[in-house]
């Protein structure tokens, strides 16, 4: 009896599971297969056949200049997320507790992070403007005679990405912060108070040590979110001026949709999947870390 | 930490009530000079979205002027106007953005639902190794999967269809782990009960469990709707005739057409940013909870 209805449990668990799990099988799962096979062929779109080239493609990436120049951009884009994570921070303290109107703050603060696309990335493409934009208005008006001419050189162009990446990200970060200090327990902050601790100090010794959890959290799925990143970049830059803005992410997607280099592209994704997978390890090391404080 | 301290550190000498009432008026302007700090800092966080709204009413000869008009001289609609005229008009992109999230986000909660379910409430063979797999999938990044993808939708004819966007939509991995985290919270003595009574999963599934989950239903509605209508990197991969574009694809059309037009291509940004503010003022509260709980929860 006990064996049939486990069974039957069996049976309805798959009853369950079974209509999601045939649409990650056919949008995750096969695609991932085969996109792994993909890596070992010389695939382009529309050409007449395809061989097996063995590890050709992965030994082309790590010939490729390009490749080193889009590794070294996404490295400066993801300078991005701790600078980001920082101010978080401190609008998630300053929010905390003592301001007024704390909820319509809040608000604000994460508004950029859900008008996400690419209608903010045209908008900052203006406010960036080198000669006559709102920004370098600004920094000419504080006396600035040279201001950087941002998305147009190639010096420039990634930290106006990074920029943009940061104000993006700020609202996000600071929500789960807020969420991370609400769970801070009331009498230890009031103890240290109470002790003659200033409120720097507070911050310092009692509450940066109690969410540690939450900024090594933040930093490591800030790093993955940002790394798989490529809309913003796409429709502000394309990767220009040269390849100054080429991420990873975007140089894939050049390779497989405007030179129909699908197996070398997909070389290069797996490439990418290794940097997250390097990540994802981290995260769950320090998993043990952050589970139980 | 030291709990020592929090027992024994009873106040050593009572405040005065005059010093008393002095140190709570300090902590008051305290609270004022912080309020008004952070109100300046998160005016400036949404500084671009007034500066966009203000652009898309200029005239051309305003854009730029500096010190920044704020308040345009004169309300020029015509931006506007050109926006939602002519042959790519944003009512279509609208349609189309409308159609996709609208069934991709309804598929994608009731079948996160059911599957979050299975791997929250039932016991089965082989339930752990799946949820691996799930877990697993999370970490492929999308550009792995765009161009199998791709080719699959050729093969089965769905390229270049608003298919090739709502199909996949319908199943998200993230969904599944959030709406599970809630299951599982769910005390079971609930499910006993109706157990007992004769109701099976299925029952307990549609009249117990899924009333219960309202708000974390409403959550993943409301950030995967957001999710779709936001998304840019799917329709530029399989989108290519312009009356099927979707808001962002739109966008970036009106801009390529017209990147000379400023208040232009900022009434046309206003028109793809004014939806999800809409959206985030009333939900608000569940996309707040919603992030705040999925990532604090792991």
């Amino acid at each position: 009896m006990h064996k049939s209805w486990m069974k039957r449990q069996s049976r309805l668990g798959y009853l369950f599971i079974g209509p999601n799990m045939i649409g990650v099988l056919l949008f995750f799962i096969i695609p991932a297969v085969y996109s792994f096979y993909l890596m070992f062929t010389d695939y382009k779109f529309m050409s007449p056949e395809t061989n097996f080239v063995g590890l050709d493609n992965i030994r082309r990436m790590l010939n490729d200049d390009l490749f080193g120049v889009a590794l070294r951009n996404t490295f400066v884009f993801l300078l991005a997320v701790p600078v980001s994570m920082g101010l978080a921070f401190i609008v998630a303290v300053a929010l905390n507790k003592s301001v007024y109107w704390q909820k319509t703050l809040r608000a604000l603060y994460f508004m950029p992070y859900i008008t996400s696309g690419v209608a903010i990335a045209f908008v900052w493409m203006l406010l960036f403007q080198p000669t006559s934009g709102p920004i370098n208005g600004f920094l000419r008006g504080i006396g600035i005679t040279n201001p950087p001419g941002w998305l147009s050189t190639t010096e420039w162009s990634m930290y106006a990405i990074d920029i943009i990446w940061i104000w993006f990200m700020l609202g996000y970060n600071m929500i789960i912060y807020l969420a991370a200090l609400q769970e801070i327990p009331e009498e230890l902050v009031e103890a240290a108070r109470i002790d003659g601790a200033r409120p720097w100090q507070t911050i310092r010794q009692v509450i940066w040590p109690l969410v540690s959890p939450t900024t090594f959290l933040l930093l490591i799925t800030g790093l993955i979110m940002t790394i798989k990143n490529f809309g913003i970049i796409q429709a502000i830059t394309q990767g220009g001026p040269g390849n100054s803005t080429t991420v990873l992410s975007l140089f894939i997607y050049q390779n497989a949709f405007r030179y129909y280099e699908m197996g070398y592209a997909a070389a290069i994704s797996w490439a990418l999947f290794a940097i997250i997978m390097v990540f994802t390890v981290l995260q769950w090391l320090g998993q043990k870390r952050w589970v139980h404080y | 930490m030291e709990k020592r301290n929090a027992t024994s550190a009873k106040p050593t000498a009572p405040h005065s009530p005059k010093v008393k009432v002095r140190m709570e008026s300090l902590t008051q302007i305290r609270k004022i000079i912080l309020t008004l700090l952070m109100s300046g800092f998160a005016l400036l966080m949404i500084m671009p979205f007034i500066w966009m709204i203000s652009t898309s009413f200029k005239s051309p000869a305003d854009v730029f002027t500096y010190p920044i008009q704020w308040i345009p001289s004169s309300l020029n609609w015509e931006h506007h106007i050109k926006v939602w005229s002519g042959a790519d008009t944003f009512a279509t992109y609208y349609l189309n953005s409308l159609k996709i999230s609208l069934i991709s986000t309804v598929g994608a909660v009731f079948l996160s639902a059911f599957a979050a379910y299975g791997f929250a409430r039932i016991q089965f063979k082989g339930r752990e190794t799946l949820f691996l797999i799930y877990l697993s999938m999370m970490m492929v990044p999308p550009q792995v999967l765009f161009v199998p993808k791709f080719l699959m939708f050729e093969w089965v004819g769905i390229y270049n269809t608003h298919w090739a966007l709502i199909l996949p939509g319908m199943f998200t991995i993230f969904g599944v782990f959030m709406l599970r985290q809630f299951f599982l919270s769910v005390p079971s003595e609930i499910s006993e009960a109706a157990f007992i009574d004769g109701a099976g999963h299925l029952r307990i599934f549609f009249r117990l469990i899924l009333p219960l989950a309202k708000p974390a239903l409403a959550t993943l509605a409301i950030i995967d709707f957001s999710w779709h209508w936001n998304d840019y990197e799917n329709a530029l991969v399989f989108l290519i005739d312009k009356d099927l574009y979707t808001v962002p694809l739109g966008l970036q059309n009106f801009i390529l057409e017209n990147n000379v037009d400023y208040n232009g291509m900022m009434a046309a940004a206003t028109a793809g940013i004014i939806p999800m503010i809409i959206v985030f003022l009333v939900g608000q509260h569940y996309i707040i909870q919603g992030v705040a709980g999925s990532a604090v929860k792991g």
